[in-house]
């Protein structure tokens, strides 16, 4: 397995008290494999993304517990500096949400997509030029060896996430995170930044996570789902299963909550009440208070029940079947 | 409410500010010694805590033997003075031009905003030097000379902040209820720019205190025998060798009071004002 | 806009500010009354002074005196000094360099403890740099430049005599002088810089470098840094402008032979020719700075230097 995360859980030390981001996520992602992570804003996915290369918030996060593990390499016991110069942009890289923010808009691209390739000694002095051309090549960027010296306020919103896309691939990173990477882009462009990341997988191979808030971009992408509800995983299976066969409340709330195509107007569902406060979470299932099949039993823990073959859920009604 | 306004109250910096001003007021019946009376005798007198001091001058005296601290004291009253005018004036001219650009707008704005970029294309210390040259020094010059440099800088601000007001439902209502302009004026855009102002002047204090010290120190501004903290400080440039507590300690007085009203300024811009804070 | 318009639009209004600035001297200058008065002694016959009111073209409209006096100041003749007897304006270009010295070294002191300080501050936002940096700020804010000075001078120069204290030489005389002009507004620098920098510290590009393996050293000094320098650079003008200011007192104290001291002590022998190019000058300088600033900083900002 390439990346295996076991039961972790983020800390932030807010004032108002400790907030449990992460709690108790586990999962796996195979080489090759695209895992989409999904879940409402605020359910601890991007914080997951950021765990895994231990980039909390200073002086307020932490790694309080559990293991992630890359290629067999423990990575919550590694120090910053190998940190920075060993995983960070060279085995994991991550790209954020909004290429408009994304670049540096006082350096040229040339410098920027550069800067991984030196950092990580993958190309030095003169040869670095053209390791960046050629990784602009690879994410399909028009005549990249002219563009170099540009700046990023001369590219499109599409070209930017092209080139946000390049800084992270230019060290062939094992494993690539992509946080809401089409959310900011309109419906075209996400389709090519869908095909790009497809594309980047077959060429090397990594395993991506997809951290996204919309099913119907998962499902394009994904070969498994994991559903977050307040820090936690709820549900996580194969993506055909996790679409025809839901089996935990929230998952079918979120799929019901997808606007069709000639669906009923008044179908958009929404799902009642807010997630809970993570700084002190109730005890037993997270989803009980909002939830419409709500039992006396939910106020404890609920089991994870095996449904099929990597088709897991957290839920009671499930136990009882 | 009341307990919140009166949270993180800067206690120190309003004493200060308050001894400053008993200074200024009391005049010369609290004074230890007359602080023009010259006692050739006791010149470079030290402070009280070095060898050869007297504890009838604290803080020793100057080279023609006068006490330093009396004349300290009595120096607060030209800092207070010149803060009073200079602050009624310049904020009044100010807060009159930037509500008359805010509120008509037009030409008028752009005439008024043009002369303020004009005459800030000349360094303010440069403005005081050719009015210095035409007018008598003292201190009147010094007041003029400081409301010539700040009455742009309340324009612009309470210019802007009318612009905003202006857009309002009820000044829109107003106008069209056949309110005279002078009502509008007083009745609505004054009340709704005065915190603004208060915090302005308060912040400005600091600065026209260091204004009319340089301004004297150059010998531009107070003449004798008029005692200023900026001319004791020229005074007693000349015998810096001789005797080092005549430079520090009309110093520390103008430090100490403008540090005090800075942080007052802070503290009530924080309470008042806090959109004011990138100034 | 273009380059060439926006350059010529900056440039008008560069010139607009300089007649303006030239016509407030001028009609400052005289209201000190009849400027007659001056050049001859009191006792002088009514005749005499007749003769020189026509001679000097003192007889006419004050805007026709402003008139020639613009179009003998657009020729360079400002008269001759009165106590100098060589034309004001080479007393003050004579003069000019060791001002434009001062000023760039008190500029350069001022940046070069603002930056680290302003970036160290928002680096270790809360941390004791921050705290003693805010300290030394309020401090800075209250201490007028020359008592600074004369406390540089009474340390440095009397007590433990490293430094020389007055007049120009070698790069030790610049020193204290830099120290004084360019104190009080690193004050200001450092608060434009830490601010700037906690702003860059929390942009989604800072954040994505450091998921990409940047080093800190390299996040903090260049990445960052280079953006939180755009609003520095962008007021460097004015700060300069400041020095210029600030010359007048800190020249006097150390007695740096510059314009500032010279317009000063020209005020005192009520030499005005002296004291109307001074200080035209100074807001030439002054304009110019701005000017030059705004054209230079779409270098350091290329969505600026595009958008033109």
């Amino acid at each position: 397995m390439l990346l295996s995360v076991r039961n972790l859980q983020t800390h932030l030390h807010l004032r108002r008290g400790v907030l449990r981001a992460v709690d108790g996520v586990s999962l796996d992602v195979a080489e090759g494999e695209t895992l989409g992570l999904v879940g409402e804003s605020g359910s601890g996915k991007t914080m997951t993304g950021l765990s895994l290369l231990r980039l909390l918030p200073k002086g307020s996060g932490r790694i309080a517990g559990g293991s992630i593990s890359l290629d067999g390499r423990e990575l919550t016991t590694l120090s910053e500096s190998e940190l920075v110069r060993e995983i960070r942009g060279r085995r994991i890289a991550m790209i954020m949400q909004d290429p408009m923010t994304s670049l540096n808009p006082v350096f040229s691209i040339g410098d920027q997509v550069g800067n991984p390739l030196r950092n990580h000694d993958i190309a030095r002095g003169t040869a670095v030029r053209a390791a960046v051309v050629d990784v602009l090549r690879r994410v399909r960027l028009p005549s990249p060896a002219d563009r170099l010296d540009d700046h990023p306020h001369q590219f499109s919103g599409g070209q930017r996430q092209r080139i946000v896309a390049a800084m992270a691939i230019g060290c062939t990173p094992r494993l690539l995170i992509a946080d809401e990477p089409t959310t900011a882009l309109d419906v075209t462009i996400q389709v090519q930044i869908i095909g790009l990341l497809r594309q980047i997988q077959a060429d090397t191979g990594a395993g991506i996570i997809l951290i996204t808030h919309d099913l119907g971009v998962a499902a394009s992408l994904c070969h498994r789902i994991a559903v977050m509800y307040a820090g936690q995983i709820v549900e996580t299976g194969p993506v055909r299963r996790i679409y025809r066969q839901p089996a935990h409340p929230y998952t079918r709330a979120l799929l019901e909550a997808i606007p069709r195509l000639g669906a009923k107007r008044g179908r958009l569902a929404a799902i009642q009440g807010q997630p809970p406060s993570l700084i002190d979470p109730p005890t037993g299932c997270r989803f009980a208070p909002r939830c419409a099949l709500r039992m006396d039993k939910c106020a404890e823990a609920p089991p994870e029940i095996t449904l099929a073959d990597g088709h897991r859920a957290a839920c009671w009604k499930l136990a009882d079947a | 409410m009341r307990a919140r306004f009166f949270r993180g109250v800067p206690w120190l910096a309003i004493l200060v500010l308050a001894a400053v001003l008993a200074c200024a007021a009391g005049g010369e019946a609290i004074l230890p010694h007359d602080p023009n009376d010259l006692d050739l005798g006791s010149a470079f007198l030290p402070p009280a805590w070095l060898d050869g001091g007297s504890l009838s001058s604290p803080l020793g005296a100057d080279n023609l033997g006068r006490d330093i601290l009396s004349r300290i004291m009595a120096g607060s009253r030209v800092s207070v003075i010149v803060a009073f005018y200079a602050i009624l004036f310049s904020g009044g001219i100010g807060a009159l031009a930037g509500m008359v650009c805010g509120y008509f707008g037009g030409r008028v704005d752009a005439a008024l905003m043009r002369l303020i970029e004009i005459q800030q294309s000349i360094p303010a210390i440069a403005l005081a030097l050719i009015l210095a040259a035409a007018l008598e020094p003292g201190l009147t010059t010094v007041v003029v000379v400081i409301v010539l440099t700040y009455w742009a800088w309340y324009a612009r601000i309470i210019r802007g902040e009318i612009m905003a007001l202006k857009g309002r439902d009820y000044i829109a209502f107003a106008r069209v209820a056949g309110v005279s302009t002078p009502v509008i004026f007083l009745r609505h855009l004054l009340p709704n720019i005065f915190n603004t102002l208060v915090v302005l002047a308060t912040l400005q204090v600091g600065q026209v205190i260091l204004f009319e010290a340089s301004l004297s120190f150059l010998g531009l501004g107070i003449q004798q025998p008029d005692i200023s903290w900026g001319l004791m400080l020229s005074d007693a440039r000349q015998y810096i060798t001789n005797a080092w507590w005549a430079i520090t300690m009309p110093g520390i007085a103008i430090m100490l009071t403008c540090l005090s009203a800075n942080v007052f300024g802070d503290w009530l811009r924080d309470r008042l004002d806090p959109q004011l804070r990138q100034l | 806009m273009n380059g060439a318009r926006f350059l010529l639009r900056r440039l008008v209004q560069g010139l607009v500010s300089i007649l303006g600035a030239s016509l407030i001297i001028f009609v400052i200058s005289r209201l000190s009354g009849d400027p007659v008065a001056l050049l001859v002694p009191a006792d002088a016959p009514a005749s005499v002074i007749a003769d020189i009111r026509t001679r000097f073209g003192l007889d006419l409209p004050l805007w026709r005196q402003y008139l020639i006096f613009l179009g003998n100041a657009l020729t360079g003749d400002f008269g001759n000094s009165y106590r100098w007897q060589m034309p004001a304006l080479r007393l003050i270009l004579d003069r000019l360099p060791a001002t434009v010295e001062l000023a760039i070294c008190g500029l350069i002191f001022s940046v070069a403890i603002a930056v680290p300080v302003g970036v160290l501050s928002a680096v270790h936002r809360g941390g004791w740099i921050d705290r003693l940096g805010r300290v030394f700020a309020m401090l800075g804010q209250a201490m007028p430049a020359f008592w600074v000075g004369l406390l540089l001078i009474l340390v440095f120069a009397i007590r433990l005599n490293w430094l020389p204290a007055f007049g120009q030489g070698g790069v030790d005389h610049l020193i204290l002088p830099s120290i004084a002009l360019g104190w009080y507004p690193v004050a200001a620098q450092t608060r434009v810089v830490r601010s700037a920098m906690l702003d860059v510290l929390d942009s989604d590009h800072i954040r994505l470098a450091r998921a990409l393996g940047t080093p800190e050293r390299l996040i903090v000094w260049k990445y960052a840094l280079r953006n939180a320098a755009i609003p520095l650079l962008t007021m460097l003008g004015v700060y300069f402008a400041a020095m210029l200011g600030g010359a007048f007192v800190v020249e006097t104290i150390f007695a740096w032979p510059g314009v500032g001291r010279t317009v000063v002590e020209a005020v005192f022998s009520r030499d005005f020719p002296v004291v109307q190019a001074g200080v035209l000058f100074t807001s030439i300088l002054f304009v110019l700075s701005n000017l030059l600033v705004d054209l230079g900083y779409g270098l350091v900002d290329p969505r600026i230097r595009d958008a033109r």
